[in-house]
């Protein structure tokens, strides 16, 4: 006998259909899987074997071949389980066939029956709405994710039973509590009440919340620039639904998503300098994302950026610029989005202390060493220069200058002003802004035009450096609450810009 | 090599003999036995220094012969006995005997008819150092002067940009070959410098480096100028040699005075102690040369610039050391104020962005 079940592999973040076929015909007992299966799907066939018999139902004892079409796209994970299961169990006459070819089986099978939850569940339930199947049946640990598809009917189901009763036409088992997924509660992580003094810092930190620009934070060691960086997300507004509904599919295709709640607090991504290429960007394996991508609509934050590897540091010039990241392998090709705030950290010099007078002991030969491996390409898409200075003692005593909560009331309206301008334009952040957005959306008045001729003339800013600070002092105006954009934030925007001090003037 | 005479090219060649005993002579004595026995004539050197090589020497010299092949190509060489060689450098016993150039010699005989000021320090400049050079070679170079100095890292650096930045036509003193600039990332300020401006090396016939010749580079730098200036120098002998050079061959020798707790100005304020001529900016620097009030150094910006009392206060303060916006509004100014203030004035050119987010004072603000 023949019987087809419907159920999805996953290809890079989305999810493909794949119809299980399943042939049973008299000759010696054996149980073959064709179709380009990875080793997770292969041992499906010990699984499904001890699965059936310890629920309960009959394994036949003959011929049995599983076709998994189409037969070119490679399979991987253990998510074919339940369909196979099933296939086996209504070619074999053990349940109906009939709802097989209308419902979405997915999941993976312990040796007792179990239905255990696979990752990528929010693409394979957006891939059964988009093939319009009736329903989604599903283990209930990844019921909620599911839910976040409006309008997918989601059957749990918790054992193969009542995965056969759901097919035989009766109900599944009892949706776990807050079924419909809700919105996650924000944890409360490091709060910018903790920082004390560093006053220019905190503002410049808000500045790049607002507009979600890339942001170099440079200081001594010791002065509070991972602390800074680590306060970023308690500041950052919430994530709006597409936007969770991006990050859920990435982190629930690799299994980082540890609930099915709707996500609102925005990734926050801080890997170790002694990264790979590949660990930043992905595609050392089929499927594998990397950080870059695991940060989308969030912050990838960069400690120690002068102890990158080069060619990792430019390996991020293509989502900086295009806000995602391609991936072309001998054998599979994928795109995956990775639109985030960049926050790197690092040293001003190799000792550390560039510009506190006698203390720093490099040579001129290692301040442009150091600025080789931080030049070029990336420096280039970074919009602020934000440095961090040692608190004085008395400061330390002192009173927190702005809360989390405060600082993410300014950020969060300055947003509001940004998406209400540039929604038209596709985007919601002024960072995004290219030239002629900027000429669209930008206009200066007189004082603020005669400072960006000054700048100009002074040799201050390059035609790319420009458009840069003109991004920034619109982000202040937001802020501010202006709809033009004057000489004064054209002015703060200025002494933000990240080109270099007279290190960089050094060697003419 | 064209233009040095047989008896130039034996000299250089025998240098390169004794570049280990030259050396030696620099650890065991005081610079000034060590310009006495490197102005000796050929084979007193070789008494002098060579000790149980000395024998061996002497034949090798007698039996010396010129190198078969002659290179035509860049760089251009040119020894005590060509036309064209230096006068400033011609009457001195301590001087040279050949040095290769690069920007031909009539460019060369052009920047040596002004007046040339040396301007020299250390290699680990601070950010204040580095301006405060820049500065003075931009002013200097302005007004048509002649600027000149090594082409090591730190101060010299700055100098020669400062002096491009003006355009004005620098001379720089290399130490090693001008042929190939090393190290190879200061190539493109070698191009700049060599667009307008020429590079000269004592002749070396040797590719092994030697301490002497930063020594001797220091010599001749000193032997060019009229002026020099000493930024910021520590009190190493290497800092200090192309002032101790022009002291002994009284020439005008100037410094900027630094900060008495700082190492990298102990140099600079023990050269005043010593008499050195004080200089603050261009203006002090053309006094000593032509004279009190003679000549006026060129203004670039301060008569433009009527300056607010809001930025005239931030200035003072940067002047005094809270030089960044921490430190500023530490002094009570609004955050945002202290921004807007320090852009306006890097705008006017008063401030520059130094290392570390501090900002130094530059341009007419040294001049005044």
């Amino acid at each position: 006998m023949l019987a087809r079940a419907r159920t999805f592999t996953l290809e890079g973040l989305n999810a493909r259909a794949v119809s299980v076929e399943i042939d049973i015909r008299p000759g010696l007992p054996a149980f073959a899987i064709v179709g380009l299966a990875d080793a997770a799907v292969r041992e499906a066939r010990d699984r499904v074997h001890a699965a059936l018999l310890n629920s309960g139902f009959e394994f036949p004892a003959r011929r049995i071949t599983a076709n998994l079409a189409p037969a070119d796209v490679p399979k991987i994970g253990p998510g074919f389980d339940l369909a196979l299961a099933c296939g086996i169990l209504a070619a074999s006459g053990q349940i109906p066939s009939e709802l097989l070819d209308t419902h979405a089986l997915f999941g993976e099978l312990s040796l007792d029956g179990e239905v255990r939850a696979c990752h990528g569940t929010l693409a394979v339930a957006e891939a059964t709405k988009k093939a319009g199947l009736a329903m989604l049946v599903l283990s209930p640990q990844r019921a909620r994710e599911a839910t976040l598809v409006e309008g997918l009917p989601v059957s749990v189901v918790e054992h193969l039973s009542s995965a056969a009763r759901v097919l035989s036409g009766g109900s599944g088992d009892q949706l776990p509590e807050q079924s419909r997924a809700q919105p996650s509660i924000p944890r409360h992580g490091p709060d910018l009440s903790d920082v004390r003094g560093q006053t220019h810092a905190v503002k410049a930190l808000i500045v790049a919340a607002a507009g979600a620009h890339n942001s170099l934070l440079s200081g001594s060691p010791g002065t509070g620039k991972t602390m800074l960086a680590g306060r970023l997300p308690s500041i950052l507004p919430p994530l709006e639904r597409s936007e969770a509904i991006e990050v859920m599919r990435i982190h629930s295709a690799t299994g980082k998503l540890t609930g099915g709640e709707l996500l609102t607090e925005r990734p926050f991504r801080a890997p170790h300098h002694t990264i790979t290429t590949a660990g930043l960007i992905g595609g050392s394996r089929r499927g594998w994302v990397g950080e870059a991508v695991l940060a989308h609509n969030g912050v990838l934050f960069l400690d120690e950026l002068s102890e990158f590897a080069r060619p990792t540091l430019e390996a991020l010039r293509q989502p900086l610029e295009d806000g995602r990241v391609s991936i072309v392998r001998a054998r599979h090709s994928a795109i995956y989005p990775a639109r985030f705030m960049l926050i790197a950290a690092t040293n001003p010099c190799p000792c550390g202390y560039a510009g506190e007078r006698e203390r720093c002991a490099c040579r001129e030969v290692d301040l442009a060493r150091h600025r080789r491996r931080l030049s070029g390409p990336l420096l280039d898409r970074i919009d602020l220069l934000v440095h961090v200075e040692r608190t004085a003692a008395d400061y330390l005593a002192d009173g927190p200058s702005m809360s989390s909560a405060q600082a993410r009331e300014q950020v969060i309206e300055a947003r509001q002003r940004q998406a209400r301008r540039l929604r038209a334009d596709g985007i919601l952040v002024n960072a995004q802004m290219d030239a002629p957005m900027l000429r669209r959306h930008l206009k200066l008045d007189r004082q603020g035009e005669q400072m960006m001729a000054r700048a100009r003339e002074r040799g201050l800013l390059s035609a790319r450096g420009q458009h840069r600070a003109l991004r920034v002092a619109r982000t202040l105006a937001d802020l501010d609450g202006c709809e033009r954009v004057g000489g004064e934030q054209i002015s703060r925007a200025l002494t933000l810009r990240p080109e270099v001090g007279l290190a960089g003037r050094r060697a003419a | 090599m064209s233009g040095i005479c047989q008896e130039c090219a034996r000299r250089a060649w025998l240098l390169a003999k004794l570049g280990g005993q030259l050396d030696r002579e620099l650890e065991r004595h005081d610079q000034s036995s060590f310009w006495s026995v490197l102005e000796l004539p050929d084979l007193e050197l070789v008494d002098a220094i060579a000790r149980n090589r000395r024998t061996e020497l002497h034949t090798a010299y007698a039996d010396w012969q010129p190198a078969s092949r002659c290179r035509d190509e860049q760089p251009q060489a040119l020894c005590r006995h060509h036309a064209a060689y230096p006068r400033h450098l011609r009457d001195d016993a301590l001087s040279p005997h050949s040095f290769e150039l690069r920007g031909g010699v009539e460019r060369l005989r052009e920047l040596l008819e002004e007046k040339v000021v040396a301007i020299v320090g250390t290699r680990t400049a601070s950010d204040y150092g580095m301006e405060v050079a820049r500065e003075l070679a931009r002013g200097l170079a302005t007004c048509g002067i002649t600027v000149a100095s090594d082409f090591a890292e730190g101060t010299s650096s700055a100098v020669l940009a400062g002096a491009l930045e003006a355009d004005g036509a620098p001379l720089a003193v290399m130490s090693k070959s001008v042929e190939r600039c090393t190290p190879a990332w200061r190539a493109p300020l070698c191009r700049h410098v060599l667009e307008r401006g020429c590079l000269i090396a004592e002749s070396h016939a040797s590719s092994r480096a030697r301490r002497w010749w930063q020594y001797a580079s220091a010599r001749t730098l000193a032997l060019l100028a009229q002026l020099v200036i000493v930024v910021e120098a520590t009190d190493e002998p290497c800092d200090l040699a192309c002032a101790n050079v022009a002291f002994s061959r009284a020439r005008h020798v100037a410094a900027v005075p630094g900060r008495v707790s700082s190492a990298s100005s102990k140099g600079a304020n023990r050269l005043l102690m010593n008499g050195a001529h004080l200089v603050r900016g261009p203006q002090d620097a053309l006094d000593v040369l032509y004279g009190l009030g003679i000549c006026e150094a060129t203004n670039q910006a301060l008569g433009a610039i009527d300056l607010q009392p809001r930025l005239a206060d931030v200035l003072e303060l940067v002047s005094r050391g809270q030089d960044t916006p921490a430190k500023l509004a530490a002094s009570g100014a609004h955050t945002d104020d202290v921004a807007v203030a320090l852009a306006e004035l890097e705008l006017c050119g008063l401030l520059a962005r130094g290392d570390g987010g501090r900002y130094v004072p530059c341009g007419s603000v040294l001049a005044r």
